[in-house]
C-alpha cells in the first residue's frame, strides 16, 4: 500500500510539531505546590533543558522532591525515585 | 557146578535177565536221567553265565552311572563356579552402577538444593527489600508533614548541580 506523499509530509510535520511542543513544555511533579522562588531556581538550574513553559502538578506519591519530564527526558529528584534507586542497588548486591 | 548148587540154566536165565535188565535200565532210565542231568547242568551253567553277564552288565552300568555322576558333578561344579563368578561379576557391576547412580543422584540433589537455596535467598532478599522499602516509604509518608516535605524539596532543588546531594 502506497501512502500519499502529501499526507505523509503533513503527518511528519504534525508529529515534529508535537515533539517540538513537548520539548518546549516541561511537566514538574512535586508532592506540594512549589513557591515562586523554587520555580525561578528550577528555571535557572535546568536551563540546559531549554523549556519555554512549565506545567506544575502535585502528586503525593513522590513523598518529597520533584520529577521533571521534558519530552522523552525524565529527571527524578523525588524521594520515591531515590528509594527506587536504593532498591535497585540492593538487588544488585549479592 | 551142580555140586556147588549152581544150576546152569538158572544162571543163564539170570544172566540174560540181568543183561536185559541192564539194557533196559540203561536205555530207559540211565540215559534219560543222564540227559536230564546234563541238560540241568547246562541250564545251570547257562544260568550262571547269564547271571555273570548280568552282574557284569550291572557293574558296567553302575560304573557308567558312577562315571556319569562324577562327570555331572564336575560339570555342575564347573557351572556352579562359573555361575558364582558371573554372579560376583554381576554383583560388582550392579554395585558400581548403584554407586554411580547414587553419586549422580547426590550431585543432582546437591545442585537442586543449591538452586533451591539460591531461589530461597533471592525470595527472602526480595521480600526483605520490598518490606524495608515499604516501611521506609510509609514511615516517610507518615512522618513528613507539609513543611518538612517543602523543606526537603527546596533543599533538593537548591543543592541540585547535575546530581542530587542530600547532605
Amino acid at each position: 500500500m502506497k501512502i500519499n506523499p502529501k499526507l505523509k509530509k503533513d503527518l511528519k510535520s504534525f508529529l515534529l510539531n508535537n515533539i517540538q511542543k513537548e520539548q518546549n513544555r516541561a511537566l514538574v511533579i512535586s508532592a506540594d505546590c512549589l513557591n515562586l522562588d523554587q520555580k525561578k531556581i528550577l528555571q535557572q538550574k535546568f536551563s540546559d533543558l531549554d523549556w519555554k513553559e512549565a506545567i506544575y502538578e502535585t502528586d503525593k506519591s513522590v513523598i518529597a522532591g520533584i520529577i521533571i519530564k521534558v519530552g522523552s527526558k525524565i529527571i527524578d529528584l523525588s524521594l520515591t525515585g531515590l528509594l527506587s534507586k536504593l532498591s535497585n542497588t540492593l538487588y544488585e548486591i549479592d | 557146578m551142580e555140586n556147588l548148587g549152581i544150576e546152569g540154566k538158572l544162571l543163564l536165565a539170570q544172566i540174560i535177565n540181568f543183561v536185559l535188565f541192564f539194557i533196559l535200565v540203561k536205555q530207559f532210565i540211565v540215559k534219560p536221567f543222564t540227559a536230564f542231568l546234563n541238560q540241568e547242568r547246562k541250564n545251570e551253567e547257562e544260568k550262571n553265565r547269564m547271571l555273570e553277564k548280568l552282574k557284569k552288565s550291572e557293574e558296567a552300568g553302575m560304573e557308567a552311572e558312577k562315571k556319569m555322576k562324577e562327570k555331572m558333578k564336575k560339570e555342575f561344579d564347573t557351572l556352579f563356579v562359573q555361575a558364582k563368578k558371573e554372579a560376583q561379576d554381576m554383583r560388582a557391576d550392579l554395585m558400581k552402577q548403584a554407586e554411580a547412580d547414587a553419586l549422580e543422584i547426590k550431585a543432582k540433589n546437591s545442585k537442586l538444593m543449591e538452586e533451591e537455596k539460591n531461589l530461597l535467598y533471592r525470595e527472602v532478599k526480595d521480600k526483605i527489600i520490598k518490606t524495608s522499602l515499604m516501611i521506609v516509604e510509609s514511615t516517610l509518608k507518615e512522618s513528613l508533614d507539609e513543611s518538612a516535605r517543602k523543606k526537603i524539596t527546596g533543599t533538593i532543588i537548591k543543592n541540585y548541580e547535575g546530581k542530587v546531594n542530600f547532605n
